[in-house]
């Protein structure tokens, strides 16, 4: 039985790092680059995370850095660990780590598709969901989707007014809308 | 004139002509036969039509959410089969081609191969608001937004998804449209292959369908 107590102090006292718990049964440690391979094999192999979660990508644009996230889990006491790195936006690069699960590689053909994250060594087939997509990566924040759609598709006329249906309601019922509804209004 | 006819009741009919005759009864035949009449023609095709409303063999390529409503249709429920809907294995043995909500690009490609091996006369049943005008994935980077940009479609039904009541309701329309001879595009699709091609080339990037039509 191992506590979120036990699993810092064993972590603190291996690596130089910050960890702080964030409920009962989650850590988040946030690490250098260099640092999150290690530390995912020490959780792996020295304190029975066995098992992948998920591995996740969010876009900071205005920082210029993706985060990636890392989700570990100790089935026997339900503990899970955030792993998060963040990486430069411009040239997205990120350890190879197919062999420590063997779903990584989904993850990171994933993360390679959508965010253009390139792993060094990494040699799974290059397409994944996507077919003979040329153009920026479609998950990055400044990928233009709108504009994409209106050049690639044609589309049928008629829903160009594009309602916001919570206002189309309202006209109706003479309901006043609160302002921080309008905040997300289309308009 | 009648003396012929007479005669020709009498006589055995030789090998020529009853091979004639089977030329003359078989619906493909052009040339002037007896029965190719206009009249004629047009009780083949009522009968063609009537036994074609009434089996229908469905391929349900469920792409979409909407495909969730299919098998509640097609079972004891609503029970399609009592109106000669039922499910086909292969795209060469179907006749309606059920396509049920969003298309990627990618399932296009497929799609329309699909739609290709599919014998004359055959249907396209788009399904959901997703085929009509991308639904709730209009500014989707990654699906279409007009179905018929790309493969003719006969019979679309609205809604997001469309419960079990309102496929039947489509597929009587259907119906309705085949025994008039109004349904069945396969021919218009051969016809104005060109502008479907370049249609699809557009959205489907990474090319590779053999050039002639060679299906
Ligand atoms: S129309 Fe609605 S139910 Fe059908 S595929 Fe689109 S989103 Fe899903």
């Amino acid at each position: 039985m191992m506590t979120t107590r036990d699993i810092i102090d064993a972590l603190t006292r291996t690596f130089d790092l910050n960890a702080d718990v964030l409920r009962d049964n989650q850590i988040r440690l946030k690490l250098h680059k260099k640092q999150v391979a290690p530390v995912l094999l020490y959780l792996k192999n020295q304190l029975g995370f066995i098992h992948l979660d998920h591995v996740s990508c969010v876009d900071w644009l205005e920082e210029n850095v993706f985060e990636l996230v890392y989700i570990v889990y100790r089935p026997q006491d339900r503990l899970t660990v955030l792993v998060k790195t963040k990486i430069d936006r411009q040239h997205p690069e990120m350890e190879n780590m197919e062999t420590f699960w063997p779903h990584m590689r989904t993850y990171q053909r994933e993360l390679r598709e959508m965010f253009g994250i390139d792993f060094p060594g990494f040699e799974a087939p290059k397409e994944f969901i996507l077919e003979g997509w040329d153009e920026m990566p479609p998950m990055r924040r400044d990928f233009d989707t709108r504009a994409y759609v209106q050049r690639t598709y044609t589309t049928r006329p008629g829903r160009e007014d594009a309602w916001s249906v919570r206002e189309y309601i309202t006209r109706r019922t003479g309901e006043k809308l609160p302002d921080f509804v309008k905040k997300y209004s289309r308009d | 004139m009648s003396e012929t006819k007479d005669i020709r009741i009498i006589t055995r009919p030789t090998k020529e002509q009853i091979r004639q005759a089977q030329i003359d009864f078989s619906p493909r035949c052009t040339a002037a036969g007896r029965v190719n009449d206009k009249e004629t023609q047009k009780m083949v095709q009522y009968i063609l039509n009537f036994a074609r409303k009434h089996s229908l063999f469905l391929l349900a390529y469920g792409t979409g959410c909407g495909a969730i409503e299919i098998p509640a249709t097609l079972t004891s429920r609503y029970d399609a089969e009592r109106l000669g809907i039922r499910g086909a294995a292969t795209p060469r043995q179907a006749d309606v081609l059920m396509i049920t909500g969003y298309l990627s690009t990618k399932t296009l490609k497929r799609v329309i191969r699909v739609y290709e091996q599919m014998q004359d006369p055959k249907y396209v049943v788009a399904f959901g608001s997703c085929t009509i005008n991308g639904g709730m994935y209009f500014d989707s980077y990654n699906t279409i937004k007009a179905l018929d940009r790309y493969i003719p479609v006969d019979v679309y039904i609205a809604g997001c998804m469309p419960r079990p009541e309102a496929v039947l309701k489509g597929f009587a329309k259907l119906q309705e449209l085949i025994q008039n001879g109004n349904a069945g595009n396969g021919e218009c699709y051969r016809k104005n292959l060109d502008w479907y091609r370049a249609n699809q080339q557009k959205v489907i990037k990474n090319w590779d369908f053999p050039d002639e039509y060679n299906w």
